[in-house]
């Protein structure tokens, strides 16, 4: 086994990031807590075709990913370094979409809870005898939501007045 | 004889048994336990044979554990 080299040109410094060129492999280390667990697997599946994937936890605040492409091509250390800055990009990436997932879980569930009431079908009549209408159906800050009966009611009372009246010219 | 190391809390040991039963005819396989890993020892015809197998087995590992917990 040859000894582990710095990236040429390096991304990244020798501690997040390093290769062996005598294996083929690059290793990348990452931070648990920057890092989500999912985000690593959703970046190391990413690679799978390409490369070989491993992870490891060589400490418990530590995730690292050894990276060896399965095709190697004839400058291996620049396909290596080119491999790490895409897995870091992926792994941002991947990072960001758990994040927006986990703060949008709530709203995703709802939608998807109601998604599936709705495709059960009508309610029946237990379920409306047993259905709270007294709750507020949304938030209407500014007050221009009404009900049918309060936003013609006035004009009910107008035709009431004027249907004694007779009309001009009949 | 090459050795592949499977850290506990990142693979399940029923996906690498699983790996292990996919590549088992392409060589010698044994599994030993240590208490952070699982250790996959390979004996093959030849050392790149050995590391091919290897590495096949950890991606077909690591591919069932990812698509097992969802994250996919």
């Amino acid at each position: 086994m040859s000894t582990p080299e710095s990236l040429p040109e390096p991304l990244f410094p020798d501690t997040l990031a390093r290769v062996d060129l005598g294996e083929g492999r690059a290793t990348i280390d990452l931070d648990a807590g920057l890092y989500p667990l999912e985000a690593v697997y959703g970046a190391a599946y990413v690679f799978i075709d390409r490369c070989y994937v491993l992870l490891d936890r060589p400490e418990p605040t530590k995730l690292r990913v050894l990276l060896s492409p399965k095709r190697p091509d004839a400058d291996v250390a620049a396909q290596l370094r080119d491999m790490v800055g895409e897995l870091a990009n992926e792994l941002l990436s991947a990072a960001w979409r758990h994040q927006i997932t986990q703060e949008n879980r709530a709203r995703i569930e709802a939608v998807t809870l109601s998604a599936i009431s709705g495709a059960m079908g009508p309610p029946s009549l237990d379920d409306l005898e047993s259905f709270d209408f007294t709750e507020e159906a949304f938030e209407d800050p500014l007050g221009i939501a009404m009900s049918w009966e309060e936003k013609y009611a006035k004009k009910k009372s107008d035709a009431g007045e004027g249907a004694g009246k007779p009309e001009e010219g009949t | 004889m090459r050795e592949v190391r499977f850290h506990r809390e990142l693979y399940r040991g029923e996906h690498v048994d699983q790996a292990i039963k996919v590549y088992d005819r392409f060589a010698r396989i044994e599994r030993a336990e240590e208490d952070a890993h699982w250790v996959v020892r390979l004996d093959g015809k030849s050392p790149e044979r050995e590391r091919k197998i290897a590495d096949e087995l950890a991606n077909y590992a690591l591919g069932l554990t990812i698509q097992q917990r969802g994250g996919i």
